[in-house]
Order: structure tokens, then C-alpha cells, then sequence
């Protein structure tokens, strides 16, 4: 049994269709992409698992136990989280605030305490402005809270919403990187990604996603090797 | 045109237009009157005495130095040669209006035609005063010289000032009056005794005490108004400017805490007679639950539908009690009469006085409660909604739960300043709950600085305070407010007493790069 499936999720915005039978899985310890243009459903795909906009058909099981209708915040609590897309942090709150807000569902000080250290390790540069507005980092920094900040739940999933969106390409490679060590230290990761050529070269298993509709997965390098792929998401040279 | 030149304009235009209106609608003469009262310069017999000239020149002076000031704000290439001109060009385009206004009515007035049938307040009296009892074409050239000279001095004025912000100087005097304080022995003993701060609060306390002592039971029934709209400003508070939920039916819960008390235990017309006390809980308990119940339906909404919505349900609840259908129930238009007061022991204490007592309890425990709940899981969770309402429950935040925490909490608050309104007064009814409540309330928590308690103080204490003090303002106090809330939205857009979070967000700018605070923690004033 697979950590999380999705089956043949149908998501609405009123009227609008947004996810026409989705069905994905995550195993425990992968890293799982989800690629496809603007407007395809991604995000909402993110959201539907983490509870925010429930899905109207299908079914969403996470450790063998039925989350379709759960409330995002008990998601929260059964160890799913996400880092939304556009690196929304808390403006107004200090980064150490932000990180704290993380782990809003937990109790255990001496956990929280490690965790905070885990982040601060993965990422220095949120240590050295831990007092400062979230408001008032820089886009690359805000991402690191907003990762860092989904992190302090200690999920056994995280899903990671375009990490690298306007980053600088070296900081691109920062994030993947982290990713990457991240995964190694055993928390699964559903990754979102616009930057199909890193993002299917680091992950074991992709999808690919179309108006609402899952169009092909398959491995990391696959999808890579993928005609369609190339055409559509790789800029085929 | 040049950038200077054109906030001249700019600023001149909307002075000079603002300056007739107030001439208009007679307030030019009623702020004179105000001030001869405070002075005692002028006498009723003639309108137009030099007292009264005095005074309004006076007020006027600061009108256009404000405008100068305003016009000479800082451009690119900021120069004393600028900043004059713009307060020239801002000084002659108000003169210009006003003098030719000015010259306008004089004539009318001269010709011998009562503007008051188009006008009220535009009396014979009223327009000699505004040419400074002089004839038309001379009043109005000394108008123009008049105010494009303040003007340009006001430009002149606002340059050399520029470096030395007002704020900070009353800040540093602040911090040097602390620091004196603190090295009296006295005061040095109390605060390193382990009792400091209970002994502190105790002091406080007895002030409170003390204060409705002395004062008439007019004063204290104005400090039981205001102690009232501060229980209200505190509860608004919380669903406002801590949860973030823009609610402008507040009255309604007033309204029932109001009524709850009133049917319980006046004589008509249900004549049940309760306790007191035990009405003053069923109604901070009932407007709790309606509180819920509003809550329950809105939880998806948010910012604007959640304003009209709740916007209705005041209204719903005022046309309700107001309805002939249920007068039989809830008194209709002429509301309940002879509403119980409270007593202790069997004896009486429904003084004006004794009411100020019980106002001043609920809202130290009202603060109590506030304060406990803005440092708890509780207002983290309320700062976060309200900072991004979808991230807040991707952290794991029950966003249905707190939000009707607020509303039932924020509710509560509410009730109970409505069941010691009601039992104070001895009455209520249908247009003691109308909108202006809501309104009033909001306006002092947004003046007094939003998810501040001090700022909830200080507001009420503003704009419900100083209108008794201006008891001839009266009239104009929806103008005074309105005045002060724009003012204010430019001047303190944090509001007069900002809770910290919110002063660094608003002045960011102006407060050193935070990068700096960390390199030097102690702040110094290396610079
Ligand atoms: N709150 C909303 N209300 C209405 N429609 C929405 C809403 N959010 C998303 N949609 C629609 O749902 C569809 C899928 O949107 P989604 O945000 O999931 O796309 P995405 O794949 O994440 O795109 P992007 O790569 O641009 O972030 C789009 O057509 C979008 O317009
Ligand atoms: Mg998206």
C-alpha cells in the first residue's frame, strides 16, 4: 500500500472543473513530481490533498486511512503539509514566528526545539534573520521559510508547491539540492514543479498534468526521454 | 508642470475648496464661538467683534499653515527655494478661491439678500465675520495677501523642520521623563521588590477607584459612556483587529445584552423581575451564542461579503426588536422602561457613580481576559488568520474554530456593555442600536490603533470623550469625525496608540533596516 492515493479526485471552483479524475500515488521515501502548463490543476491538486478545497468525487487515502473529507488542519496533524505556491510566509511575523506557526499542532517543546534546529541547519540564512518581518525577506528567502515552515510540522509528506518559482538559477540548484537531502532524511515529497528538466531528473516518479486530466507518468527519466514531454515542458532544442 | 509646483496646486485646491465649505455650512463661525468660549475674548453682542476676528484668523492661520506645509512636501531635488514656492503657489491658489468666495457673498450680502433661505448657517453676521468686518473688495485682497503669505511661509517653515520629525522629539521627552521617574528611590524600591508589579496594578486600581469620587453625575455618567464604548472597542478589538474579521452588525450583540437584561426584569411586558446579576450572565451568555450563530454562516466568507452580511444582521436584529408584530415581546418602538439596576447585599447601587465602579470592573476583567488571549495559542492563531487565511490552515490552524471563538468572545464583550447600558439608563429601545454604533465603534478602534488595547482606550476616550468636552461641536461631530479619521488614515495610519506588530509594519520605512537591529541589538544612536 502505497503512503498516499489519490483516486479519481474531481474538484470544482463553482462551476469551473478543475480536476477532471485524478489519480496519483506516492510511496513512502519517493520523491513524486507533478508537472504541466499554467492553469492545469497543480496547485489544486496540493490543495485538494491538503484538505483546503475538498474534492466532490473520489478519494484521497493517506496510511491506509480515508482524508477525502477531513479538515485541513486534522490533515495537518495525521503529517501532511505543504508549502504553498508564491512564497506566501506570515508578512508580518518575525521568521522565527513564521517557523514557530509551523509547528502549530504539535505540543512537544523539546520536538519543536529540534526541529527548529533541523531548519536552521538546512537553511543558515533564516537563523541569521530570525527577528526580521517575513514581509521583509527576499523572494529566495521567503521560499526557504515557507519550506522551512512546512518542515516544522515533521510531515511524513510534504508538498512542495513550485519551490524554485523566481528564484536566480543558483539558488534554483540550492533548493533541488535540499530537496534532495531532505528526501535522503526520510520525509517523502510530492513536488510541484514549472521546472520540468530539474525537477524529473531529481524525482523517482512523475506525472504529467493536462486541463484537469492526468496525460502520462511514468520514472524520472521517462518522461525525460518523452517526445511529448520534450515538446511541451523541456523547450525542445 | 514641475512636481513642486503641481503639489501647490494640488494642495491648494483641496484647501481652498475645504475652507468655503466649512465657511458654508457655518463652521468657520461655530469653531470661533468655540474658541472665544475657551478664551472668553469675544461677547454675544456683535458676530464680527475684534475678539472674534482674532480667533478666527487665528484658526485659519493654522488651516493655511497646514497647507503650505502639506503643499512643500519633499521633492526629488529638495530645496529651501521649493519648498517656498510650493507653499506660495498652494497659499495664493487657496487665496484665490477664497477670495473670490469671499468677495462672492460679501457682495450678495452687501446687495442685502438673506442667503440663509438657501443657506442656514450663512447669516448676515456669519459672512461679515468671514470678510473680517470689512467691505467686500477690501476683505477679499486682504484674504489673498493674507493667505498666500502664510502659505509661502508655511513652505519655508516645513523645510527647516524636515530633519526634526515631531514624533521623535516627543519620544526622546517621553523616554527622558521615564528616566527620571525611575531613579526617584521610591519608585526604584517598588520595582525591584518581588511585589513590583502587583503593587503597581494595585495603585492603578485605587486611581480607578478614586476617580468617579470627586466628579458630578454628569461627568460620570460620560465616563460610564465611555467606559462602555471602551468594553465594546475592546470586543470589536478582537474580531476586527486581531481575528481579522470585518464585522459591522457589532450592535446587534449590544443590542441583545441590552434587551436580555430589559425583558428580563422590567416590570413590562413580561413582567418577570429577575436579578440583576443573573440577567447581566444570561445576557453575556445569550450574546455569545448568537455570536456563534452569526459565526456559523459566514465561516466561508470573507472581507466584503463578510462586512454586508453582518452589516444585515444588525440591522435585522434593530427592525426586529422595533417591529409592531413583536411588541408584545420586545416593547416595539417605545422600548422597555424601568429596567432593574444592580444592588449588593439588598442595598441599591445603581448611581451614576456606582455604575462608573461597575464599568470600570468589567473592563479590567475584559482587559484581563484580552490580554491573556493576544500572548496564548489562541491569538497566534488569530494573527495568522488574519495575515493569510489559507496558509493559516495549511499550517494546521482550525480556522472555523477560532474564527467563531472571536465572534463569540468579541460578542460577549459587547453584551455585557449592553446589559449595563440598558441597566444604567433605565431604558432601551430600537434606535439606541442602530448603526451608529457599530460605526462609532469601529471608527475608535481604527482611530485608537487596531489589536491594541491602550489604542481602544485612547480611542474611546477620543471620540467619545472630547465631544462632551465640545458640547457645542455637537452638531458637527460627524464632520469632526470624518475630519479625524481621514487626517488620521494620512497622518497615523496605525491609529494614535498602535499595537507594536502593526507600528513596524506601517513605518517600515522610516525605522532603521532590520538587518541593522540584529548587527546592533541595543539600537544606539550611532548615527
Ligand atoms: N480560487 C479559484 N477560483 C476559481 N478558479 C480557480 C481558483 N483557483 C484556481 N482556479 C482555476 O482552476 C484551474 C487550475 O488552477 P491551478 O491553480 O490548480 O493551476 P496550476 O496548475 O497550479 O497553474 P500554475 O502553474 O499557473 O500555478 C485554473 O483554470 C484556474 O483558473
Ligand atoms: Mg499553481
Amino acid at each position: 500500500m502505497a503512503l498516499l492515493e489519490v483516486h479519481n479526485i474531481n474538484t470544482f471552483y463553482g462551476n469551473i472543473h478543475a480536476l477532471r479524475g485524478v489519480s496519483i500515488e506516492v510511496e513512502e521515501g519517493e520523491i513524486v513530481t507533478l508537472i504541466g502548463g499554467n492553469g492545469a490543476g497543480k496547485s489544486t491538486t496540493l490543495n485538494t490533498i491538503s484538505g483546503i478545497t475538498p474534492a466532490r468525487e473520489g478519494q484521497i487515502i493517506f496510511e491506509g486511512q480515508d482524508i477525502t473529507e477531513t479538515r485541513p488542519h486534522e490533515i495537518v496533524e495525521k503529517g501532511i503539509t505543504q508549502a504553498p505556491e508564491g512564497r506566501r510566509v506570515f508578512a508580518r511575523l518575525t521568521v522565527r514566528e513564521n517557523l514557530d506557526m509551523g509547528a502549530y499542532t504539535r505540543r512537544d517543546r523539546d520536538g519543536i526545539k529540534e526541529s527548529l534546529d533541523a531548519v536552521y541547519e538546512i537553511f543558515p540564512r533564516l537563523k541569521e534573520r530570525e527577528s526580521q518581518p517575513g514581509g521583509t525577506l527576499s523572494g529566495g528567502e521567503q521560499q526557504m521559510l515557507a519550506i522551512g515552515r512546512a518542515l516544522m510540522a515533521q510531515p511524513r509528506l510534504l508538498l512542495l508547491d513550485e519551490p524554485s518559482m523566481g528564484l536566480a538559477p543558483i539558488l534554483v540548484q540550492e533548493i533541488f539540492a535540499t530537496i534532495e537531502r531532505l528526501n535522503e532524511t526520510g520525509t517523502t515529497i510530492l513536488l510541484v514543479e514549472q521546472n520540468a528538466q530539474v525537477a524529473l531528473s531529481i524525482c523517482n516518479r512523475g506525472y504529467v498534468l493536462q486541463t484537469g486530466e492526468i496525460v502520462l507518468s511514468g520514472t524520472g527519466g521517462e518522461l525525460l526521454a518523452n517526445k511529448m514531454v520534450r515538446d511541451a515542458y523541456l523547450g525542445a532544442s | 508642470m514641475k512636481e513642486h509646483i503641481r503639489n501647490g496646486v494640488s494642495a491648494g485646491l483641496t484647501f481652498g475648496v475645504v475652507t468655503i465649505f466649512f465657511s458654508l455650512i457655518g463652521f468657520t463661525s461655530t469653531a470661533t464661538e468655540l474658541m472665544g468660549g475657551f478664551i472668553g475674548n469675544t461677547s454675544t453682542a456683535r458676530a464680527s467683534s475684534p475678539g472674534a476676528i482674532f480667533n478666527l484668523v487665528f484658526l485659519l492661520t493654522l488651516v493655511y499653515l497646514w497647507n503650505g506645509s502639506m503643499a512643500a512636501k519633499p521633492t526629488e531635488e529638495d530645496t529651501q527655494q521649493k519648498a517656498m514656492q510650493s507653499g506660495l503657489v498652494a497659499g495664493t491658489v487657496t487665496g484665490l478661491l477664497v477670495a473670490i468666495y469671499a468677495f462672492t457673498v460679501g457682495s450678495i450680502n452687501a446687495a442685502g439678500i438673506d442667503m440663509r433661505d438657501y443657506l442656514t448657517s450663512m447669516s448676515s453676521d456669519a459672512i461679515e465675520l468671514f470678510l473680517l468686518g470689512l467691505s467686500p473688495v477690501v476683505g477679499a485682497v486682504v484674504q489673498l495677501v493674507w493667505i498666500t503669505a502664510v502659505g509661502a511661509g508655511a513652505g519655508w517653515l516645513a523645510f527647516k523642520l524636515r530633519d526634526k520629525p515631531l514624533r521623535k522629539a516627543i519620544g526622546r521627552l517621553w523616554e527622558r521623563i521615564k528616566e527620571r521617574f525611575s531613579q526617584v528611590p521610591l519608585i526604584q524600591k517598588i520595582n525591584k521588590s518581588k511585589y513590583g508589579n502587583f503593587i503597581w496594578y494595585g495603585v492603578i486600581l485605587l486611581v480607578l477607584v478614586l476617580i468617579p469620587l470627586p466628579l458630578s453625575d454628569y461627568w460620570n455618567y460620560t465616563l460610564g459612556t465611555i467606559g462602555i464604548y471602551v468594553l465594546l472597542g475592546l470586543g470589536l478589538n478582537i474580531v476586527v483587529g486581531m481575528a481579522g474579521l470585518l464585522d459591522l452588525g457589532y450592535v446587534a450583540f449590544f443590542a441583545i445584552g441590552a434587551y436580555t437584561v430589559a425583558l428580563l426584569t422590567a416590570p413590562t411586558p413580561h413582567n418577570l423581575l429577575w436579578n440583576f446579576w443573573i440577567a447581566l450572565i444570561c445576557g453575556v451568555i445569550l450574546a455569545a451564542l448568537a455570536g456563534i450563530l452569526l459565526g456559523v454562516p459566514v465561516l466561508r466568507m470573507r472581507g466584503d461579503y463578510l462586512a454586508i452580511v453582518t452589516l444585515g444582521f444588525g440591522e435585522i436584529i434593530r427592525i426586529l426588536s422595533k417591529s409592531d408584530a413583536l411588541t408584545g415581546f420586545s416593547g416595539g418602538p417605545r422600548g422597555v422602561r424601568d429596567i432593574a439596576g444592580p444592588s449588593i447585599l439588598g442595598m441599591p447601587f445603581n448611581s451614576p457613580r456606582a455604575f462608573v465602579w461597575l464599568i470600570i470592573l468589567g473592563c479590567l476583567l475584559v482587559i484581563f481576559v484580552t490580554s491573556r488571549l493576544q500572548n496564548s495559542r489562541v491569538g497566534r492563531a488569530w494573527v495568522a488568520m488574519r495575515e493569510d487565511e489559507t496558509v493559516a490552515q495549511a499550517v494546521g490552524i482550525n480556522t472555523w474554530q477560532y474564527k467563531l471563538m472571536a465572534f463569540a468572545i468579541g460578542a460577549a464583550f459587547a453584551g455585557l456593555g449592553g446589559v449595563l447600558f440598558a441597566s444604567r439608563n433605565m431604558f432601551t429601545g430600537p434606535e439606541d442600536h442602530n448603526l451608529m454604533v457599530s460605526i462609532n465603534v469601529l471608527s475608535l478602534v481604527i482611530v485608537g490603533g487596531m489589536g491594541s488595547i491602550p489604542g481602544v482606550i485612547t480611542g474611546s476616550l477620543v471620540l467619545k470623550g472630547l465631544p462632551e468636552l465640545l458640547r457645542q461641536l455637537e452638531t458637527y461631530r460627524m464632520l469632526a469625525f470624518g475630519a479625524l479619521l481621514v487626517a488620521m488614515m494620512i497622518i497615523r495610519p496605525e491609529g494614535l496608540w498602535p499595537s507594536k506588530r502593526r507600528r513596524l509594519e506601517m513605518h517600515e520605512e522610516e525605522e532603521e533596516p532590520p538587518t541593522e537591529h540584529l548587527a546592533n541589538p541595543s539600537g544606539g544612536d550611532a548615527a
